[in-house]
Formats: structure tokens, C-alpha cells, sequence
């Protein structure tokens, strides 16, 4: 079909009047196009499509999430020219293994309306770099951080700048041999309105998911996995099933999670190694271990996890 | 409605080009526009589809029998969604991206949308203007300012000597 890899098209007897497509059906195509190539080709392709393009509504979500574990060249520069085409309309952004403070700043700082902020494996971008950029995004309700160390001091910076904060996805560093509830106690003292909370691999232990359950009356979902300091059995397990809708439990298999392939959590957590593995190993180890089928151990664990709350 | 009386009510579409078609009400109610003539009455007798021709129309009530028979099941509906998709040829995207348009079914218009946008993936302007048959209507200073502001987005592109 015309999606082919061949780089010459076919010869056409009537094309298509692409040109003159209502304007809205061509914006819902190339909106499906993703960040890089409406900026690469599609505006460049005429003037019609370059008209269309340059709506802020068309960059209401950036979208430039990664499968290949790096970041497609210029990346950098096509999320400057995207944000200045959102025109202060963006709501939804993710970024995959690029960005800096600087570029986290400037798209804090023309975007107020930001709902959703996802960044995941920015190793350039810093816990100060957030505290700072979040300052600009009181309407912020979802925030994932994957491979960026937050403070507890970030955290409550977050906590309150985002009053709104639902949703906080956070992939911290595990330690076998070290145990703080610094984090979660920032998280249940400053972001009362969660629904949905995954800390894997956090350093808590039992102290840190009571403090959670405690601070944040509204949570519905609740992801420990390879949080291994936090045992759940006896009353906090119970009150944890009974409180939490969705819980995961610290063995429970990460692989159906997009953001672990890409992040490879699952590398040193199956291992209980120490956190002096790099990332870089961790995405290594992920993508030998992409392959195995892993269904019948989080059959197994559900069914044991099952048996621990009966 | 089928629903209210328990036994099945068919329409009759008419396509632009004069063919009708009989089709399940259930399944014709995924086009928003038909489903509001059916609230509003219009569809007593044929109805017809100003600017959907016959081979569309065909193919598109394909599209809704086979996915409503489906059972609310995201992933089943997108596989089949995808199959529908996989023969259809460049020419006839278009067609059905103007339908599914007409018609409001926001489930086809993703899809076909999602097709089409998929033809242009790591091509070159060049290759796109090509094969959307879309004359550069840039002027050369135009042009060489655009190329000039974002020279970057000329590199990591599969390219060739039309851009």
C-alpha cells in the first residue's frame, strides 16, 4: 500500500484533491503526524498546509515520546518551534531523552494552561529545573518524572505550585541498603488531591505508604512496585486493599508500562541489586529482557498477593 | 427505534451516484448524521448521502456492520479497524477520510486519518508534495526563507532532490 517503504511514489493518474480538503480534515490528519514531522514536513510541504499548521490549536499536545531509547535529531529545536506555535494553548506535553532546565523553563513559562507534563529519561533536566518551571503551572493535574532525582524539597515545591496535582508518576532510585520516607511524606503532606500515585522503585518503607494513605484521602490507584522496603502484610496491607481500588504490589511485573521499557526499571529491580547500575544498563538489560513472556509469574503473583489479603 | 420495539429496523441509504443500500439501524447510528435524521424523523423513507458515492458508501457499511458487531471491546474494535484499513489503497483513503468526515463517524476519521498521516512518515517534502499530487505553490524566495528559518528540519529526513 502507499505506506511502503519505496521512496519514489507510484505514478498517480488522478490524484486526490489534497490541496482542497476542508481545512479541519486536513488539520486531523496532520495532527496525527506527531510534533517532529508536522515541523519537519508537513508545514514546509505548501502554503495551505503551512497555514494549517501554524493554528496554535494544532500544538495544544506536544507529543514527542521516543521508542527507539534516543531522542530523533533537533528534537530540542522542534519543541522551541512548537511552543511558540502553541501560542500559550498547549495543555499536554511529553518529552522522551532530551531537554534542559532551559527548555523546561521556556515551556513553562508560555504555557499556563499545562495540564499534563510528561518527561521521561531528561537526563539534562535537573530537580531545580522543576522547581523552578513549576512555579508557572498552577492548572498542572498530571506530572510523570522518570530517571530525574526529585528533593523532598522538590516535591513540595510541586505539591504547591500544582494544587490541582491528580496524577504523579515518579521513578525514584532504590537501594538495598538504604530506607527513607523523606519522599513519601512530602507527597502526603503537600498533594492532598491525588488520585493516582506510582513511586516505583522508591526508597520508602511501611512509615512512607502510611503517611500517603493518611495525606492523600482521595487516592484510587496506588503503584509500589519495586519498592522492596515496603512490606505488605498484616493491617497495612489490609487497610491498603481496602482503601485502594488499583494496587500494585512491590513484585508485581512492570512490563505492561510503556515508560518502564523505555526507562528499563525493571533491570535492577528483578536482581534487588544496589542503584549504582547506570541507566544506561538499565535500558540495556530491559531491552534483552523485552522478549521474555512474563505472564505467568504476574499470574502467579497476583494469585500470591491475592492469598496475602485473604 | 430497534431498541424500543425489539425487532430489528433497517434504512435504506442512497449514495450519490443513485445506489441504495439497506443496512442495519444499529449499525447506521455510529454516523452521527444519519443517527440525528433518524431522531429528528428524516428516516421513514431513503436517505440520501449527498456527497458519499456508491463504492464508498459500499465500503463504509462494511465498516459499520463489521464493527458494531463487535462487543465493546477497545482492542478487538482497533484490531478489526486495522484490517478494514490494511487493502485499502491510497485513493481510496481519501475517499473515505471525506466520508467518514460527511457522515461524523469520529472513530473512522481517526483511523483513516491516522492511515493517511502514516503514508508520510520519514519522507521528505519533496516525496510528499509527489505523492499528494500538492504543487509547491511556495515562491522561491519563499521557499529558500523557509528552508533558510529551519535549515535543521532539512536534515534527519529520508531525502531526495525534490524538495
Amino acid at each position: 500500500m502507499a505506506a511502503s517503504s519505496s521512496n519514489s511514489p507510484e505514478a498517480e493518474a488522478t490524484p486526490p484533491p489534497w490541496e482542497e480538503l476542508p481545512r479541519e480534515i486536513t488539520a486531523a490528519i496532520l495532527r496525527r503526524l506527531g510534533t517532529v514531522e508536522m515541523v519537519t514536513t508537513a508545514q514546509n510541504v505548501c502554503t495551505t498546509w503551512r497555514s494549517v499548521c501554524r493554528n496554535p490549536s494544532m500544538w495544544q499536545c506536544i507529543d514527542m515520546r521516543s521508542i527507539t531509547y534516543e531522542a530523533p535529531p533537533n528534537s530540542e529545536m522542534v519543541c522551541y518551534d512548537a511552543v511558540d506555535w502553541s501560542n500559550g494553548e498547549l495543555t499536554d506535553i511529553r518529552i522522551d531523552f532530551f531537554g534542559t532546565d532551559d527548555l523546561l523553563l521556556y515551556i513553562s513559562e508560555r504555557s499556563s494552561q499545562l495540564r499534563s507534563l510528561r518527561l521521561v529519561y531528561c537526563t539534562h533536566i535537573t530537580h531545580e529545573g522543576i522547581m523552578e518551571a513549576v512555579k508557572y503551572l498552577p492548572l498542572l493535574e498530571e506530572l510523570v518524572i522518570h530517571c530525574i532525582y526529585l528533593s523532598a524539597k522538590a516535591i513540595e515545591t510541586i505539591g504547591r505550585s500544582c494544587p490541582l496535582l491528580k496524577s504523579f508518576n515518579y521513578n525514584g532510585h532504590w537501594s538495598k541498603y538504604m530506607v527513607s520516607n523523606l519522599e513519601a511524606q512530602a507527597i502526603a503532606k503537600n498533594m492532598p488531591a491525588l488520585r493516582h500515585l506510582q513511586l516505583f522503585g522508591n526508597k520508602m518503607g511501611n512509615e512512607g505508604v502510611h503517611a500517603i494513605l493518611e495525606g492523600c484521602p482521595n487516592l484510587e490507584s496506588l503503584d509500589l512496585r519495586k519498592c522492596f522496603h515496603v512490606r505488605l502484610s498484616g493491617d497495612l496491607g489490609k487497610l491498603c486493599s481496602e482503601r485502594i481500588r488499583d494496587l500494585k504490589l512491590p513484585n508485581e511485573s512492570t512490563d505492561d508500562v510503556y515508560q518502564f521499557a523505555v526507562t528499563g526499571t525493571s533491570g535492577y529491580a528483578t536482581s534487588h541489586s544496589d542503584d549504582e547500575t547506570s541507566d544506561d544498563d538499565y535500558v540495556k538489560e530491559k531491552i534483552t529482557r523485552k522478549q521474555r513472556n512474563r505472564k505467568t509469574k504476574k499470574q502467579k503473583q497476583k494469585k500470591n498477593n491475592k492469598r496475602m489479603f485473604d | 427505534m430497534a431498541a424500543e420495539t425489539g425487532t430489528p429496523t433497517t434504512l435504506t441509504l442512497k449514495s450519490n451516484d443513485d445506489e441504495l443500500f439497506s443496512v442495519a439501524e444499529s449499525a447506521a447510528i455510529l454516523s452521527v448524521t444519519i443517527r440525528n435524521m433518524v431522531e429528528d424523523g428524516c428516516a421513514g423513507g431513503v436517505i440520501p448521502l449527498d456527497n458519499v458515492d456508491g463504492k464508498t458508501l459500499a465500503s463504509v457499511i462494511t465498516y459499520m456492520n463489521g464493527i458494531s458487531a463487535i462487543p465493546a471491546d477497545e482492542e478487538k474494535k482497533k484490531s478489526y479497524r486495522d484490517k478494514f484499513l490494511s487493502d485499502k489503497d491510497f485513493e481510496t483513503l481519501a475517499d473515505m477520510v471525506l466520508a467518514a468526515n460527511y457522515l461524523n463517524m469520529s472513530c473512522l476519521m481517526d483511523a483513516v486519518s491516522a492511515k493517511i498521516a502514516q503514508v508520510m512518515e520519514k519522507k521528505s517534502v519533496g516525496w510528499v508534495r509527489r505523492k499528494f499530487g500538492i504543487e509547491n505553490d511556495y515562491t522561491p524566495e519563499e521557499e529558500a526563507a523557509v528552508k533558510e528559518e529551519h535549515k535543521w528540519t532539512f536534515e534527519g529526513v529520508e531525502t531526495d532532490d525534490d524538495n
